[in-house]
């Protein structure tokens, strides 16, 4: 398979009577929700959206049924999945739960665990988190500290991660962390499923991010003991295990649709009235929208056919961030107007948001230079 | 997409296509022999349906061969050849042989005179004119778009070249011409200008593909302080740049090639075309650095490349008109929102 060939997504992938299912959904659910809501995207909290979702059957999709889920394919979930982000739900609560950790479960947990856990899941009830970063291992995943010892019954685990996105509420945290010594730098490594509400000794603190938002923690564990059965997967395979994750964290729509909200405000001011220039740029701005959401859709595709397009989801998620982070400067550049945070003018207090918001695009999810490092050796880069 | 003529045109290109022939052909020199051979393997029938004595090849896989062509640097109007026949078998007139080549005919004149077509006016920067035999384009003519095949033998060439040095003529039209050439086109499969932005957005993808392989191998080869700068970061960084550049090129380009005559082909097409010209600029740009001083000489096979992705960037349409086209439907559309403007735009099965 070449890097560069994305398959168009099979026939029929549009879905449109599922689309315009939700379409009606979000019409009455987000009736009131006002674009600085919306512009959270992703990043916005709310149970209750969660379980309202799940009654419709819009979480955990791609699940057997037999564990709750819906047994559809990952092409409809991509469409349920672009449509809440173009209308900025807040679906945070669920998200990660549904795209990986529920999948990573059903893949690698044992019965017991995909029966106690993957149901709820799919009925938008739990809430997961992805420990994984630390304060001394960010891109070099491998230099994770964090480590469980074998002890009578379980493990104990000591370590520290940080910048863990709503472990404050979240109900589970898939845990990376060292079992033991390797000669193999990736060897050694176990993944961990935590019930964070049930388990005593982690401590959980707010870290404040430069826009004045809660949202990720620094998460310490202090001899906290975890029974046997909280292992997930082999113990150390935790490596492998996490990079086959990584496909689906890196692949999604909302690798290029976390600035929507802005984009919405900016093309409302300029359907008024717009110059040949100022129409110009929303042409470059659609055609490089148009052609990410056909290569989103198309690793899509390819995971549903069973295949593990990692390279072609780093290809995704570089552009991606890319085409994100330059909206705001691209508004900027056809509107003028200031940036309020909290204004009253929507497109000013979205574009504040924004502005702070874009940084983290090239961070979050491996860094710009992690994943064009990958897509180098990807290559053929001797 | 496995394909038994993706396969054939790729062994054919790879056998005859050298760095000497494309050198030839920017002097002047028009590779008759090849051209034969490319006309006996069917390769300029593909779009042709099978009634019409083609080989009706679905048109997303017949484009393909685009695609291949690009990635070869083929000098030679095989795509052209491939819609001028395709577009010529739609209005129902038979595809004549030989090598055609397209022009968009916005500013021809037609007029009916008793039973002929006179038509008058320019015909600008035409790919290849001097070498082929016919110039297919479209015009209106009491309102309707017309396929015209005008015989090149009949115009007035002014010769030029484009930055690749392949043939691209202005031609001084002045005739008339008969029902047999001069045919209605019974439903919009897209005017030559879409149609010719489409066969570029290929070829720049594939050309591409061509400019980032030949960018790591040569990071593989070259050594400086002691190691192949492969192994420097920087050069890494540019190399999984150009690709990504070059997979939204690609993925534009087979998204238009498959909306091939449905509703959506406009705004594809619109979409390919501008983002494939800017992926031009970065690859080549980046090419050009990875490579060195050795890949700024006429010695090295990296400039029949990244010049052609220059020029082809250029026509049918640049991405300033192409942006401002598609900007401008996006402003005024009726829907909602600017979210229902995209999914509708690559909607896949919309009827045609
Ligand atoms: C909003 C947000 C939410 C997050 N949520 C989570 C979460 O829920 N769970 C979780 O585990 N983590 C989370 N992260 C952490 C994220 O995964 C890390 O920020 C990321 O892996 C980078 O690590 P770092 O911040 O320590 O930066 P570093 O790794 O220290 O990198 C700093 C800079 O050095 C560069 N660099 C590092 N190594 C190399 C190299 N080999 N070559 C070239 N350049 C290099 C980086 O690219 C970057 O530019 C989140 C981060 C953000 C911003």
């Amino acid at each position: 398979m070449t890097l560069t060939a994305f398959p168009p997504p099979p026939p029929g992938a549009d879905y449109n009577e599922l689309r315009q299912e939700v379409r009606a959904f979000l019409a009455e659910e987000l009736a009131d929700f006002p674009p600085e809501k919306r512009a959270k995207s992703w990043n916005g909290f709310s149970r209750d959206f969660s379980r309202k979702l799940a009654q419709r059957g819009w979480v955990g999709m791609t699940f057997p049924k037999e564990y709750g889920g819906h047994a559809r394919s990952a092409l409809e979930r991509y469409v349920v999945s672009e449509e809440l982000l173009a209308a900025g739900a807040p679906v945070i609560s669920h998200w990660i739960a549904d795209r990986q950790s529920g999948p990573l479960i059903l893949a690698k947990g044992t019965e017991d665990q995909k029966r106690r856990i993957v149901p709820r899941i799919a009925a938008g009830e739990l809430c997961f988190c992805i420990g994984m970063s630390e304060p001394d291992s960010g891109s070099d995943l491998a230099a994770t500290r964090t480590i469980a010892t074998e002890v009578e019954g379980g493990f104990r685990i000591n370590g520290t991660k940080v910048w863990t996105t709503y472990a404050h509420v979240a109900d589970y945290m898939i845990l990376f962390c060292r079992t033991g010594k390797s000669d193999d730098r990736h060897g050694g490594m176990s993944q961990f499923l935590i019930d964070l509400k049930a388990t005593p000794n982690i401590r959980i603190s707010p870290i404040i991010d430069m826009g004045g938002e809660h949202h990720f923690n620094q998460v310490i564990f202090d001899d906290t003991f975890l029974p046997s059965d909280a292992l997930l997967g082999e113990q150390g395979e935790g490596w492998s295990q996490v990079m086959s994750e990584l496909a689906f964290e890196r692949s999604g729509p909302e690798r290029f649709l976390s600035s929507f909200a802005l984009i919405e405000e900016l093309i409302r001011l300029l359907r008024k009235e717009a110059t040949e220039a100022q129409q110009a740029e929303i042409g470059r701005l659609s055609a490089h929208l148009m052609v990410l959401r056909q290569m989103s859709r198309s690793v899509a595709g390819m995971l549903n056919e069973g295949k593990n397009p990692a390279l072609q989801a780093a290809i995704v998620k570089d552009l991606g961030a890319l085409y994100e982070q330059d909206i705001p400067r691209l508004a900027r550049s056809l509107v003028s107007r200031p940036a309020v945070p909290g204004g009253r003018d929507s497109y000013a207090a979205v574009l504040a948001y924004t502005e702070l918001a874009v940084p983290s695009f090239s961070l979050r999810g491996g860094t710009r230079e992690i994943l064009r490092g990958i897509i180098a050796r990807g290559l053929g880069l001797r | 997409m496995e394909s038994m003529i993706h396969d054939m045109a790729e062994r054919l290109f790879r056998n005859h296509v050298s760095h000497r022939l494309r050198e030839d052909a920017a002097a002047g020199q028009c590779p008759e022999a090849l051209w034969t051979l490319i006309e006996e393997a069917g390769l300029t029938m593909a779009m042709v349906p099978e009634e019409a004595g083609g080989f009706g090849v679905p048109a997303a896989e017949a484009l393909g061969l685009v695609r291949i062509s690009g990635a070869h640097g083929l000098p030679l109007p095989l795509a052209e050849t491939l819609i001028a026949n395709a577009v010529l078998a739609s209005a129902g007139l038979a595809p004549p042989g030989g090598r055609l080549t397209i022009a968009e005919g916005a500013a021809l004149r037609l007029e009916r005179r008793g039973a002929a077509i006179h038509i008058r006016g320019p015909l600008t920067l035409v790919p290849f004119a001097r070498w082929a035999d016919r110039i297919v384009t479209v015009a209106a003519l009491d309102g309707t778009d017309h396929v015209l095949s005008l015989p090149v033998k009949d115009l007035a060439l002014a010769p030029g070249h484009d930055l690749a040095g392949m043939p691209r003529d202005d031609a001084e039209v002045d005739l008339a011409l008969t029902e047999a050439d001069a045919r209605p086109l019974p439903r919009s499969i897209g005017g030559m200008r879409e149609l010719g932005a489409l066969i570029r957005s290929l070829a720049m993808a594939g050309a591409m593909e061509t400019i980032v392989k030949m960018s790591v191998e040569y990071a593989n080869d070259r050594v400086q302080f002691g190691r192949p700068i492969g192994k420097f970061q920087a050069i890494q960084h540019y190399l999984a740049t150009m690709a990504g550049e070059t997979a939204a090129s690609r993925t534009a380009a087979e998204m238009a090639a498959d909306s091939y005559d449905t509703p959506a082909f406009a705004l594809t097409v619109a979409a390919a075309k501008s983002r494939s010209g800017e992926a031009a600029e970065k690859v080549g740009a980046l090419a050009h650095q990875v490579h060195g001083a050795i890949g700024y000489t006429q010695e090295h096979a990296l400039h029949h490349f990244t010049k052609r992705i220059w020029s082809w960037r250029d026509e049918f349409g640049t991405e300033l008109d192409w942006t401002t086209e598609l900007g401008r439907a996006a402003l005024s559309s009726p829907r909602d929102t600017f979210w229902h403007f995209i999914t509708d735009s690559t909607a896949q099965g919309t009827p045609a």
